[in-house]
């Protein structure tokens, strides 16, 4: 008889833990009765029209960030990178609620400056917001892969007469696809669950039907409508699998220059991002909270925030490992790898109610803090496991074979052959998982223990109150926390691989 | 910190120390409701869930019981009232309890606790305190806020609003609502009591053609106050804060009469374990001094008699408000259908 891997025994268990909220769901969600109006056919198209269109963008928006970032020497490189991972780390409710409070007749901006400026809402506006929220995750995922392929294949193209441009399209780029893939499934399963974006910019979608039934003491209609938007998270995940990319050999960096003109495209971009996405509400919060006070904020949010989510982005990793080495070793694997996704894809508050009653049958842990990162850790463990799995897939399996024939145990090829090649892809993860974990809030504000604070459950407390300047703050730690934080896990990441050729 | 914020901490420290109540004319049951001299001291431990976000004020109330009760070990855990009350759901189920003390923002919520048999009822001599319209078995309000309609004085004078609620429907007003959001919910829920079905679904019809929908009641304010809309339904406390932050905003509150135009709603408070320490913490919040401070601070609209009306309000007994009984406003459902029937959800 064959041996099972250990990666799919890991893989497993772990693909098990994530599709037990799931299965709470599905448990609460049994026997509800579903009376949906006429309208429903107009909510899908909405739903279906904001994802497609926030993937579109993030992609144009997020590959050509990263291959700058990650192949050609900016000025402050890495400060960028952690500049425009920040927006991962602002509560997309939030960036809508500041556009829709700086824009329009009579908005903030034509307060300070006289200008009259059209107002954003409706799709435009809602994709607006979920793109300059989310293209981070296509940012990253898409910088990992990129950094793990091999230069020496665009100097073979190069020396074939194709030109730099010719070679990074054409040689480069498809190379990249499974990174650029696996960020774009991230956006599209965030912005079909999100629920706060579309709200506050007026557009009808699916998660609004779920949230008002939720709010109507509906919660087994909210959880049966959660799991029909699986469904379409479904299909998300099974276009996603479509995209492969051969294996190949790992090798050395690629470095280019960029001209004068391209680094200021590059500069021009990158600001316009960081005003709209970071400075504009943080300086509509400071406006707020010039005209009213603060009072109230302690410090120590801050940790409260920060050491949460370092522990579930760890966590988070370790477990995506066995996950997406298994998702590279056949297709049982890729199985596993895809019903980790499923938790990502369901509206938050939904899902922190099903967490609940997973807690409660782990009584000891219930309102814990172990709780709350076991919490994390399944919630955000696809962002982990896609990164990490599109840089293991295009390593060839050579590697660890001689590194075996050799004489290394299975475990020793892992930690001194697999392990470390995949280290871009690891940072990349859990920098997406302490971000998310940062911001997240419906299942922090369920499973935290009692009395216990974060940045994210401040900000909303003042948030829902009404008492929107005592935002700016928390807001603004928010962004700082997470910039320091990528900044040291880039570190990392440049350490192992090697920094610009001198 | 600024002025106002020091000013606040100050007041919160001095909230229910010697100093407030002294400022309390008189102790016990005399007009304006008990004075915190009078209660008895809170002692062991106490976990309340809190159902709502708020802007540091609730905080100072918890500070204040805290410094007052050395001997008190009170925990607080905030989140939606909606999500705090199918977590208590799932821990009775789970045969956990938690909570000793649910203080909810509105009252559905802790109908849908109170339905699972999960509150235990409200000694009478706390319900006593309220006014008489506000004495519920199973709960006690705390602090209520009525509907407000809030008009852009720019573009509408008061004199052309309606005092009645169904008359918006026949206007040609452009008007903001924001029909996702509990507290519209509640209202609806309220017409459809008073005036019926039919009235409501053609009330809903009406309004929905000249329309903005927001996500939430702040933004129908924001919306009026920037003449986007010349007005819209929203609870009472929203402008207030606004104008708090911003004076010369241009938004300002009418009231209809006797409907569900300018209903009081109430956040309230249900016990869910035995013993005096809940209990005599809601006598807490009922109190003179928090009262007072409730109203001052956040605008909320106190229900004990003699405690005044937030800056910006007139007298309850000015504000005309039907009368219905807010447990009622838990049958969200049919509203529902109704919101559905005519695509305003």
């Amino acid at each position: 008889m064959r041996r099972w891997p250990v990666s799919y025994l890991l893989g497993g268990l772990v693909a098990a833990a994530a599709l037990v909220p799931v299965g709470v769901l599905a448990y609460l969600g049994l026997g509800a009765e579903l009376e949906l109006g006429g309208r429903t056919g107009e909510i899908l198209l909405n739903t279906v029209l904001l994802t497609v269109l926030t993937v579109v963008a993030s992609v144009l928006l997020g590959v050509p960030l990263a291959f700058a970032t990650a192949y050609s020497e900016i000025p402050f490189r890495r400060f960028w990178v952690a500049a425009l991972s920040a927006p991962l780390a602002i509560p997309s409710y939030i960036g809508a609620f500041a556009f829709f409070a700086a824009f329009g007749r009579g908005g903030e901006l034509q307060g300070l400056t006289g200008i009259p400026t059209p107002s954003v809402h409706g799709l435009a506006g809602a994709t607006l917001v979920m793109t300059l929220y989310t293209f981070p995750f296509v940012l990253l995922t898409t910088r990992a892969s990129l950094r793990s392929l091999d230069a020496h294949v665009v100097e073979a193209a190069r020396t074939l007469g194709l030109s730099l441009h010719a070679a990074l399209l054409r040689v480069v780029l498809p190379r990249a696809r499974n990174g650029i893939a696996a960020g774009a499934l991230l956006v599209a399963l965030y912005t079909l669950s999100d629920f706060g974006t579309p709200a506050i910019m007026r557009l009808d979608t699916f998660t609004r039907i779920i949230y008002v039934e939720y709010n109507a003491f509906g919660l087994d209609r909210a959880a049966l409508l959660s799991l029909e938007l699986l469904v379409l998270v479904g299909v998300v995940l099974f276009l996603e699998s479509r995209v492969g990319a051969e294996r190949e050999r790992p090798g050395r960096h690629l470095w280019l220059t960029l001209g004068r003109g391209q680094k200021a495209a590059f500069l021009a971009v990158a600001l316009a991002i960081l005003t709209a996405a970071i400075l504009l509400p943080i300086g509509i919060f400071t406006l707020w909270l010039v005209r009213e006070g603060a009072a109230g904020f302690d410090p120590v949010y801050v940790l409260n925030s920060a050491y949460p989510s370092l522990l579930a982005a760890a966590g988070a990793v370790l477990c995506a490992l066995p996950v997406a080495y298994a998702a590279t070793t056949g297709r049982l694997g890729r199985i596993l790898e895809r019903a980790t996704y499923v938790g990502f894809g369901i509206p938050g508050i939904v899902l922190g109610t099903a967490l609940v009653y997973v807690g409660l049958q782990l009584q000891f842990l219930y309102q814990t803090l172990a709780l709350l990162v076991l919490a994390y850790v399944l919630r955000f463990l696809p962002l982990a496991v896609g990164s990490v799995r599109s840089t293991i897939e295009r390593m060839e399996g050579h590697m660890a074979g001689a590194a075996r024939s050799l004489g290394a145990s299975p475990f020793e090829a892992f930690w001194r052959v697999t392990l470390p090649l995949s280290l871009p892809g690891i940072v990349a993860g859990a920098a997406l998982v302490f971000l998310e974990a940062m911001r997240e809030l419906p299942a922090t504000l369920l499973l935290r223990p009692t009395g216990f604070e974060t940045l994210a459950t401040y900000l909303w407390r003042v948030y829902e109150a009404g008492y929107f300047g005592r935002g700016a703050a928390p807001g603004l730690l928010l962004v700082l926390v997470s910039g320091v934080a990528v900044v040291v896990m880039l570190a990392g990441e440049d350490r192992r691989s090697g920094g610009p050729p001198t | 910190m600024d002025r106002r914020a020091f000013l606040q901490g100050a007041v919160a420290l001095g909230l229910l120390g010697p100093a407030g109540a002294r400022a309390g004319r008189s102790r016990g049951s005399g007009p304006g409701g008990l004075s915190v001299e009078a209660l008895p001291e809170l002692a062991g431990d106490l976990t309340v869930y809190l159902g709502r976000g708020e802007g540091g004020l609730y905080q100072d109330v918890m500070e204040a019981i805290r410094k007052r009760s050395p001997k008190l070990d009170l925990q607080v855990r905030r989140g939606p009232s909606t999500s705090l009350a199918n977590t208590i759901v799932a821990e009775a189920r789970a045969g956990v309890r938690r909570a000793d003390l649910f203080w909810s923002i509105d009252s559905s919520s802790i109908g849908l606790v109170a339905e699972r048999g999960l509150t235990r009822a409200m000694p009478a001599g706390i319900s006593s305190q309220l006014k008489s319209e506000f004495r519920y078995q199973d709960w006690a309000p705390i602090s209520g806020r009525v509907r407000t309609v809030a008009y852009n004085p720019e573009r509408v004078r008061e004199g052309e609003l309606p005092d009645d609620i169904m008359a918006f429907a026949d206007s040609d007003f452009a008007i903001g609502w924001a029909p996702a959001y509990g507290a519209f919910q509640s209202f609806v829920t309220a017409m459809r009591l008073l005036e019926g079905k039919q009235r409501t679904r053609d009330w809903l019809r009406g309004v929905k053609a000249r329309a903005t929908s927001y996500a939430g009641e702040l933004g129908v304010v924001m919306a009026a106050a920037r003449g986007e809309v010349d007005l819209g339904f929203a609870n009472h406390y929203y402008t207030l804060r606004l104008k708090q932050g911003m004076p010369d905003a241009s938004v300002a509150i009418a009231f209809t009469s006797n409907d569900a135009g300018s209903l009081v709603n109430a956040s309230g408070a249900a016990l869910l374990s035995p013993g005096e320490t809940p209990a005599d913490f809601v006598r807490y919040l009922l109190s003179r001094e928090v009262q007072g401070y409730l109203a001052r601070e956040a605008f909320e609209i106190p229900l004990v008699p003699g405690v005044a009306m937030p800056e910006g309000l007139p007298p309850l007994d000015e504000i005309d408000p039907p009368d219905l009984d807010l447990t009622r406003l838990a049958e969200i459902r049919p509203t529902l259908e109704l919101m559905r029937d005519t695509g305003v959800l």
